[in-house]
C-alpha cells in the first residue's frame, strides 16, 4: 500500500496545533519562573480558572463571548496579582521546595473553588470560533485547532515583543538575570513579581479558553498543566525560546506517536523525551546551566 | 483527587443530617432494622453522580419507611462522603460497618469494589453494589457478595452491538475509548462479541486520559470508514470535539455512548452536536412516559424537577436491597451475605415499577438489560430508539 502522505501531513499539523497551546501555557510558566524562581505547579489550575470565569460570564451573566473572554482574562490577571501578593510573596526567601509546595496547595484550592462554584460536572464553553473546516492543501485542519494555533502564535509574538521593548519587560528580564543588581538599579522588584504573575495568569486564562473550547472544561482540566511541565523541563525552565520550541516539538511528537503507534504511546513518547533530555541536558534544551534543582 | 477537607466535612454533615431526617418515622424497634451503608462521592470529580445517587437511595428509603418498612423492619441509610478516593471510601466503610450492623453497602468505584472484596468475604454479613459497572465484577466466583444494578460495560457494548447488527448487518464499528481502567474495560471482550454478531471492528482508538485535542485520532477514525462509532470511558469531553470534526468532514458515522455519557444533562451540553447521538441506557429516563411506570410517577411526584440517571440507579439499588431483604426475612432466614445473595439471585421477572421497562431477572452479578436512546435536541430529551434489549 502506498504511504499515506496526507495522513502524515494532517497529524503533523494537528501536532503543531496542540504544540501551540503547550507553548502558550509554557510561556506563562516560564514568565513566573524567570521573574520569581517559583516552580508554579498550579499553572494548569490557573488555566482552568480562566476558562471557568469565561464560562460563568458567558452563561450565568449572558455576556457576549468576546466580552466574556476579555473580562475573564482581566479578572484572571487580577487574581494572579492577588495570589502572588497573598500566597507567594510571604514565601520570599523560603526554600524553593516550600514555595513549590505552596503552589501545589494553591492548585488544590483552585480545584476546590471551581467545584464549589460550578460543581464537578463537565461543561462546554459556548461555541465562539468559526465552524467551517480549514483546508491546507488537501489536509483537513479542525478550525478550533487552527484558530487556537493562530491566537497562540500571535500572543506569543506580542509577549516577546513587549518583553523586548517595553520598560516593564526590560525590568522583568533584568530581575531575572540578577535580582540584587536590579534592586540597586532602582527597579521595583516586588512590582516585577506582581507583574509576572499578572501577565502569566492572563496568558494562562487565554490558553484555558482555547483548551476549553477544544476539549471542554471540567475540574480535572488542570492535568493539561502536567504536559506543560514536561514542555518547560525539556525546553529549560527559564527559557522562553525553549518553551516555544519544546511546546511545538512535544506537540508534534505526541501526535506522530498517537497517529502511528496509538493513543497509548502518546505519553510514553513524551516522557521518554523527558528522560533523555534530563539525562543529556538536565537544565533543558535552552535553559541556564545553574538551575536550582528541587 | 484533590479536594478541600472542609468541603468533604461539610458534605458529610449535610448527608448525615438529611439521612437522619429520611429515617425519622422511627416507630420500629431499634433492632428491627435493615442498614444500608454507603461510600458516596458527594465531593470530588464524581460528585455530579454521587449527589444523584445519594438522593435516589434516600428517597427510596424514605418512601419504604413511610409505607411501613420491609416486613416490619425499618430501612436505615448511613452514608459518608468518599470524595471518590479509595482510601477515603475504605475509611468510610470501616467507620460505618464498625458502628452499625450493615446489611447492604453502596460503593463508589471499581477500585473500591475490588479493594473491599476480601473484607466483604471475611465479614460475611452484607452484600454490596455500587457505581461501578466493571466487567470484572461480573464474576460470582471472585465477587460472591457483590452485584451491579444494571448491565456491566461489556454487556452495555453487547446491547449496542446487538442493535447495530439488527439495523445494519455486517456494519463496520469503531471503538473509541480512554486509556483508563474504565475505558479499557469492555474493549477486548466486545471485539469477540462484535465478531460473533457478524460485525467488523474497523478500528480501536485509545485516547490518553485528559486528552484535549483529538485531531490525530480523528484522522485515524476518518480513514477507518466506520458505520458506527462507540465512545467509552468518557463523561463528556472529548466526545463533542470528535462529533464536531466529523460533521465538518461530513463523515457518515453514527456516534454512540455508554451509561456515564448518557445522562440527559450531559448529552444536552453538546448542544447542536448532540442531535442524533445514541447510546445505551439500562434505566428509564425521569421523563420517560412511553410505558406505564408507577415508580417514575412517584419519583416525579416527590421531585418535580428532572432527576439524573445516577439518581435512578441509586433508587433502583435501594429497591433491590429492600427486595432482597424482604425475601430473606420472608423465608425466615438470617440476613447473612450468603442468604442475601441467594435471595438476590432468586429475583426473577421482577417488576421495578418501570425503572427498567421489562421485568428483570438477576441470575448472576448483573442485570443484562438496556435500551437504545437517541437525543432529540428540539425536545431536549433522550427518546427511545429501540425496545428493551435483554441479553441472554
Amino acid at each position: 500500500m502506498d504511504f499515506d502522505w496526507l495522513f502524515l501531513v494532517e497529524i503533523f499539523l494537528a501536532g503543531l496545533g496542540a504544540g501551540g497551546l503547550y507553548a502558550l501555557t509554557a510561556l506563562a510558566f516560564v514568565l513566573i519562573y524567570k521573574a520569581t524562581r517559583v516552580v508554579n505547579l498550579a499553572i494548569g489550575e490557573m488555566l482552568m480558572i480562566g476558562a471557568y470565569l469565561c464560562f460563568g460570564l458567558a452563561t450565568a451573566m449572558n455576556l457576549p463571548m468576546w466580552l466574556a473572554i476579555v473580562v475573564a482574562v482581566i479578572a484572571s490577571g487580577m487574581a494572579g496579582a492577588v495570589l502572588e501578593r497573598v500566597a507567594i510573596r510571604p514565601m520570599l526567601g523560603e526554600s524553593p521546595i516550600a514555595v513549590f509546595m505552596v503552589t501545589v496547595g494553591l492548585a488544590s484550592i483552585l480545584v476546590g473553588v471551581v467545584e464549589l462554584v460550578w460543581t464537578s460536572e463537565p461543561r462546554r464553553l459556548p461555541e465562539f470560533m468559526p465552524n467551517t473546516p480549514v483546508m491546507i492543501g488537501e489536509a483537513f485542519v479542525p478550525p478550533k485547532v487552527f484558530y487556537g494555533f493562530l491566537v497562540a502564535a500571535a500572543l506569543i509574538a506580542v509577549a516577546l515583543t513587549v518583553f523586548r521593548f517595553w520598560r516593564g519587560g526590560v525590568a522583568l528580564r533584568a530581575t531575572a538575570s540578577d535580582q540584587q543588581t536590579a534592586y540597586s538599579m532602582g527597579i521595583n522588584v516586588p512590582r516585577v513579581f506582581s507583574l509576572s504573575w499578572t501577565v502569566a495568569a492572563m496568558i494562562a486564562a487565554i490558553a484555558g479558553v482555547i483548551v476549553g473550547a477544544v476539549g471542554g472544561i471540567s475540574s480535572t482540566m488542570g492535568v493539561f498543566g502536567l504536559s506543560v511541565l514536561v514542555v518547560v523541563i525539556v525546553g529549560g525552565l527559564d527559557s522562553v525560546l525553549g518553551a516555544l520550541v519544546a511546546g511545538l516539538f512535544i506537540g508534534v511528537v505526541e501526535s506522530l506517536a498517537g497517529g502511528y503507534l496509538g493513543g497509548e504511546y502518546k505519553l510514553l513518547a513524551t516522557f521518554l523525551i523527558l528522560i533523555v533530555v534530563l539525562m543529556v541536558r538536565p537544565y533543558g534544551l535552552f535553559g541556564t546551566h545553574e538551575i536550582e534543582r528541587l | 483527587m484533590r479536594r478541600t477537607v472542609l468541603k468533604s466535612l461539610l458534605a458529610t454533615a449535610v448527608m448525615a443530617a438529611t439521612a437522619t431526617m429520611a429515617g425519622l418515622p422511627a416507630a420500629y424497634a431499634a433492632d428491627k432494622e435493615i442498614v444500608i451503608g454507603g461510600s458516596i462521592p458527594m465531593s470530588g470529580v464524581f460528585a455530579f453522580a454521587g449527589i444523584g445517587i445519594h438522593a435516589g437511595i434516600q428517597d427510596y428509603v424514605r418512601m419504604v419507611n413511610d409505607a411501613g418498612g420491609v416486613e416490619g423492619y425499618r430501612l436505615r441509610y448511613v452514608p459518608e462522603d468518599s470524595a471518590y478516593a479509595v482510601d477515603q471510601s475504605v475509611a468510610a466503610f470501616k467507620k460505618i460497618t464498625s458502628q452499625n450492623k450493615v446489611n447492604f453497602y453502596y460503593g463508589d468505584s471499581t477500585a473500591f469494589s475490588k479493594t473491599i472484596n476480601p473484607e466483604l468475604e471475611r465479614a460475611g454479613s452484607m452484600i454490596m453494589s455500587g457505581a461501578s459497572f466493571a466487567t470484572e465484577l461480573n464474576d460470582p466466583e471472585k465477587f460472591p457478595f457483590q452485584f451491579i444494578a444494571g448491565p456491566d460495560y461489556t454487556q452495555q457494548f453487547g446491547i449496542l452491538l446487538r442493535y447495530i447488527a439488527d439495523e445494519k448487518p455486517g456494519a463496520r464499528v469503531a471503538f473509541v475509548y480512554s486509556d483508563t481502567e474504565f475505558g479499557r474495560d469492555p474493549i477486548a471482550s466486545s471485539r469477540e462479541v462484535a465478531q460473533s454478531l457478524g460485525l467488523e471492528v474497523a478500528i480501536e482508538i485509545m485516547t490518553p486520559p485528559g486528552a484535549v485535542d483529538v485531531s490525530t485520532e480523528m484522522a485515524r477514525l476518518r480513514r477507518a470508514r466506520a458505520d458506527y462509532t462507540i465512545f467509552h470511558g468518557y463523561i463528556l469531553g472529548p466526545i463533542p470535539e470528535f462529533i464536531s470534526q466529523a460533521r465538518q468532514l461530513r463523515l457518515d458515522t453514527q456516534f454512540m455512548g455508554t451509561f456515564w455519557t448518557m445522562d440527559n444533562s450531559t448529552v444536552m451540553q453538546m448542544g447542536e452536536l448532540a442531535d442524533g447521538f445514541m447510546g445505551v441506557m439500562p434505566y428509564s429516563y425521569y421523563y420517560d412516559d412511553s410505558t406505564s411506570a408507577p415508580m417514575l410517577d412517584k419519583i416525579r411526584e416527590m421531585r418535580p424537577e428532572y432527576q439524573s440517571v445516577p439518581y435512578i440507579q441509586g433508587f433502583l439499588s435501594a429497591m433491590l436491597y429492600a427486595e432482597t431483604a424482604r425475601r430473606t426475612i420472608a423465608a425466615g432466614q438470617e440476613m447473612t451475605a450468603v442468604n442475601l445473595k441467594t435471595a438476590l439471585n432468586s429475583i426473577e421477572n421482577f417488576d421495578t415499577g418501570g425503572l427498567i421497562g421489562v421485568p428483570i431477572t438477576i441470575s448472576g452479578n448483573t442485570i443484562p438489560v438496556g435500551r437504545i436512546y437517541r437525543a432529540d435536541i428540539q425536545a431536549k430529551r433522550m427518546v427511545p430508539a429501540s425496545d428493551w434489549i435483554v441479553l441472554e
